[in-house]
């Protein structure tokens, strides 16, 4: 295969080097996990963008202190879940994350992705009301583990405690979740 | 993974999320901001809005760019077209530059239903491969002659899930010979074409970075909402049939897929 994309690592040494467009490419790389991941947290698209933004100014700043061939992205996380907080703490508040399933349909016949649909949607819905209903640490671990697909290892970066918490907290919401779809299905 | 896990999983892949704005701009032209301890640089105005007003503009830039870059390389316009080879019912051609990359779209196949009702709408046998056993999901699409048939498989262990689709594997089928320029392939230099044959019929094999996918009317114009990019994928003559399978999946498994149809 030709033409592969650079590593982060990669990246990293270059940016490193202060060639900015392989910072940029690291950017447009985990803006996206980055961005939601400051949602799940802040629960507001605005201040999600702003601490991601930030996040990743000062990543840049901190570029030296990144451990060589250490994974790029745990690190990144860390940063962007404390801008996140940061900007919970200022307010005083946080938003209530609203957590809905895309559209169905889509104005002019598009469907969502067959690996969506097939998806029983009664089930998702029932699920998606049972993680609406857990406390906000453990819809934090889910959305993070589960939702955004990320690592234990990211899901601690992202919830700023050790690992250990990350399962005991996911293993407890998990019961939740289960004793409440047995009470929905009985 | 216990099955709640996988819902929960799944059930990501189905969330709205709010659009990810592009950051990579406004990062890079903040990194000569001087870092002043416990000082938050200034806010943007209107927060979010900007950027997503931004945001909508470039997908939408990208869009007329892309339209205009496809079609102005359709074949017989002026422009390099390094290779071109064909099928009944399918093209794939070379270009020197690819066009950017459409915004990521849901993946359109038509009307879900069952296998039953799926065969009374098209106008041939749906043939399934039996490498891959019965398909998650059937949908039919309407739009052109014969229907076209497609047949959607979960990713599962030997079926990686392929970024274009986030399915394990996708099969496709339509009467080549009814439509025969409907599906098209616009490759750049990254990508590997090679022409084969599968048991005597004609195939085409398409791999390495991804590249354009593209549907014609029946006038042989792009339908621009159709397009998106690929992965590797193998198209077969099958009959009257045009076959296309597309997936993570390397050339030799592609071929056992296809030699395992009826």
């Amino acid at each position: 295969m030709e033409d592969r994309p650079p590593h982060d690592e990669e990246l990293v040494a270059r940016a490193k080097r202060g060639e900015r467009d392989a910072y940029e490419e690291i950017v447009r790389r985990h803006q996206q996990i980055a961005f939601r991941t400051a949602w799940v947290i802040t629960g507001s698209a605005a201040d999600a963008e702003e601490a991601a933004q930030d996040a990743f100014v000062k990543a840049h700043r901190a570029l030296g202190r990144f451990r060589e061939g250490a994974p790029l992205r745990p690190w990144l996380l860390t940063i962007v879940a404390n801008e996140a907080r940061n900007r919970v703490r200022a307010a005083g508040r946080r938003e209530r994350l609203v957590l809905r399933v895309a559209e169905e349909r889509r104005p002019g016949g598009a469907v969502p992705s067959p690996e969506a649909a097939l998806l029983d949607f009664e089930r998702r819905d029932e699920l998606l009301a049972a993680v609406a209903a857990l406390p906000e640490n453990d819809r934090q671990a889910i959305a993070c583990r589960y939702f955004l697909d990320l690592s234990e290892e990211e899901t601690a970066a992202a919830l700023g405690c050790p690992r250990g918490t990350v399962k005991s907290r996911l293993s407890r919401a998990l019961g939740r979740l289960r004793e409440r779809m047995e009470a929905a299905d009985a | 993974m216990p099955e709640l896990e996988r819902m929960l999983s799944r059930l990501g892949e189905e969330l709205a999320w709010p659009e990810t704005p592009d950051l990579s701009a406004r990062v890079t032209s903040r990194l000569d901001e001087p870092a002043v301890r416990g000082e938050r640089p200034a806010r943007r105005p209107l927060g979010g809005l900007v950027g997503l007003r931004r945001t909508l503009v470039l997908a939408a830039a990208a869009m007329l760019l892309l339209a205009g870059t496809v079609f102005a390389a359709a074949p017989g316009v002026r422009d390099a077209v390094l290779d071109f080879l064909g099928l009944q019912g399918a093209t794939v051609e070379r270009r020197e530059h690819l066009p950017t990359p459409p915004p990521e779209r849901p993946l359109d196949l038509g009307t879900r239903m069952t296998l039953d009702e799926a065969t009374e709408r098209i106008a041939f046998a749906p043939l399934l491969p039996r490498a891959l056993g019965e398909p998650d999901g059937v949908y039919v699409r309407e739009g052109l002659p014969g229907g076209e048939l497609s047949l959607a498989y979960r990713a599962r262990p030997g079926l990686p899930r392929a970024r274009s689709t986030r399915l394990g594997a996708l099969v496709g089928e339509f009467r080549g010979d009814l439509s025969p320029e409907y599906l098209g392939k616009v490759v750049g230099p990254g990508t590997t074409v090679e022409r084969l044959t599968v048991d005597g019929a004609r195939a085409i094999w398409v791999e390495g970075a991804p590249h354009f996918l593209l549907y014609r009317d029946p006038d042989g114009l792009i339908v621009e909402s159709s397009m998106r990019m690929a992965q590797n994928a193998l198209l077969l003559e099958h009959g009257a049939l045009l076959v296309r399978l597309e997936g993570a999946f390397d050339r030799e498994r592609a071929l056992a897929i296809a030699r395992s149809l009826p």
